[in-house]
């Protein structure tokens, strides 16, 4: 569920990445020579041509103004040619040390876009004095850290509501019944669940060093550790019900709970090898495996096992509180996969149109 | 009327507003029938009905750009005394009704069932009036911003006139 994950390129370098994505896809055009020497001779210049084509300065002078207030915040001067808005943002924070590289925005006009990292202060250079003007985002943190706090918090406090704090449920009437197995197996899904996603971010995700603003921290954990406590509470109840087609119905369940989640960690696996992720996005490629041969039907497949895998939690449970947790959350990804679609349509022009966003042949 | 862009107010508030009201009408004083003869109930539909007359009288009256300043003023500042009022009849009645749900067990699921929910409506009333008081205040003190910036622009332009 890395929807933040930027893929995104930007517009100039299209024309590249349409050639390369061509060249894997249209494997049977490229029998005939005469489209092969078509892509050749169209491999024109990609790039527009800067405005500041061939001036003999080599250094920028870089104006930086309050966005607000209008006036001038410092100014900085011998920016070399081949830095980026990263480099200005670091140096602006040596001049001026109130503002922390990953509070500012710097814009090219007041109410423009911000400016991303990325970007060479020689494409937007249209002379040798650049004005920028800054903003303080307010107080921001990694998202790195946001997704560990989102899913650290689940996983603990499922397990508080599962041990039995003597303070959640009433005392005699848990000590007294033996709880049904798919307590147990609900448990292990959940902690299997989270464990697994921590485990990603840490070690496969290859999250952009990008920030936001603290709010999204505190919303985005309210909503988890809220909804996780909901749910743990009814399924660790005392008086939980199990399931009405019994084992038969958990044992299903369980099951496809168990592909959904391998599903998802082998797409989260392929999306973040270096081919697949920041500027040089190309689309994913179906492989040997069986799990990323969902890439045939749909763009964002992470999406469709991740849901898949809340719905077979939803079922093996049989609780409502589940089931909403699971709509809100389909909802929410049906959007970012719906984004993401329109992206990949975008960016590639032979992207094959009959795949759809999340769900296989619907959505 | 926000939404379309009719009148400028926003939609969130608005809406806000709307389904509270909502709320209190069907949910509490209809489904109780005991808490209608309370006397909060005559305090929040008075403090209602005079709101929403001079309101739609104001928009009315934008749009057909005629506006007496006794409405703006009236809009404006009669809120100081109407809000409050209105606030403490919703409050009183939903108060009032506390008991006669606890007692009918109304609106509520209990454990165990087959779908492993449960819903406490007492509950849920006890949450709604504490969360009056976060929104509340907020709402108040921006309409009583909303009054300084309005009638202080009204005054200046009489000045120049």
């Amino acid at each position: 569920m890395f929807k933040r994950q930027k893929s995104l390129a930007s517009e100039r370098k299209r024309g590249l990445l349409s050639q390369r994505a061509t060249r894997f896809i249209l494997k049977d055009d490229m029998r005939n020579f005469h489209f092969l020497s078509k892509l050749v001779l169209s491999a024109g210049p990609l790039k527009p041509t800067p405005a500041v084509k061939h001036s003999k300065t080599t250094h920028f002078e870089i104006e930086i103004l309050d966005a607000q207030t209008r006036k001038q915040i410092c100014i900085l001067d011998k920016v070399t040619q081949s830095s980026t808005i990263h480099d200005v943002k670091q140096k602006f924070h040596k001049a001026c040390p109130k503002w922390y590289p990953s509070r500012v925005g710097l814009q090219l006009e007041c109410g423009g876009p911000f400016l991303k990292d990325c970007i060479t202060i020689q494409s937007i250079a249209s002379s040798s004095i650049v004005t920028l003007y800054a903003t303080d985002l307010g107080q921001q943190v990694s998202w790195t850290t946001v997704f560990l706090a989102e899913y650290t918090g689940p996983l603990l406090i499922y397990l508080l509501f599962y041990l039995r704090i003597p303070c959640i449920y009433d005392g005699k009437e848990s000590a007294g019944r033996l709880r049904h197995p798919v307590v147990h197996l609900a448990c292990f899904c959940h902690c299997i669940h989270y464990i697994r996603y921590l485990l990603e971010t840490l070690f496969v995700h290859k999250v952009s060093a990008g920030h936001t603003p603290l709010k999204n921290l505190i919303t985005s954990c309210a909503f988890y550790w809220g909804f996780t406590s909901w749910i743990a509470y009814y399924i660790n109840h005392p008086l939980y019900t199990p399931p009405s087609f019994g084992n038969r119905q958990i044992t299903v369940s369980a099951i496809n709970f168990l592909i959904c989640e391998a599903g998802n960690h082998f797409i989260n696996v392929m999306l973040s090898h270096p081919n697949h992720t920041g500027n040089n996005a190309c689309f994913p490629s179906p492989n040997y495996n069986p799990f990323t041969w969902m890439f045939f039907l749909v763009s964002c497949p992470n999406y469709t096992y991740e849901i898949g895998s809340w719905i077979s939690f939803t079922v093996m449970t049989q609780t409502l509180p589940v089931g909403i947790f699971t709509l809100l959350m389909s909802i929410q990804m049906s959007l970012w996969a719906q984004k993401k679609h329109k992206i990949y349509l975008r960016k590639f022009s032979s992207y094959i149109h009959r795949k759809s966003a999340m769900i296989p042949f619907i959505l | 009327a926000g939404e379309w862009r009719i009148v400028p107010s926003s939609v969130v508030l608005t809406s806000f507003q709307v389904m509270s009201r909502v709320f209190l009408i069907w949910a509490v004083t209809h489904s109780v029938k005991e808490v209608q003869s309370e006397d909060s109930v005559l305090l929040f539909v008075i403090a209602w009905t005079i709101t929403e007359i001079i309101r739609y009288s104001f928009y009315t009256f934008s749009l057909l750009n005629h506006l007496p300043y006794l409405i703006k003023w009236a809009r404006y500042t009669l809120f100081i005394v109407l809000y409050p009022m209105g606030v403490s009849g919703e409050l009183l009645t939903i108060y009032a009704a506390l008991p006669f749900v606890r007692q009918a067990g109304l609106y509520s699921i209990s454990l165990p069932n087959k779908y492993n929910f449960s819903f406490d409506y007492h509950a849920f009333l006890i949450l709604i009036m504490i969360s009056y008081i976060p929104i509340f205040p907020q709402l108040y003190f921006h309409m009583i911003h909303q009054r300084r910036k309005i009638l202080s622009h009204t005054e200046e332009h009489k000045k120049f006139e």
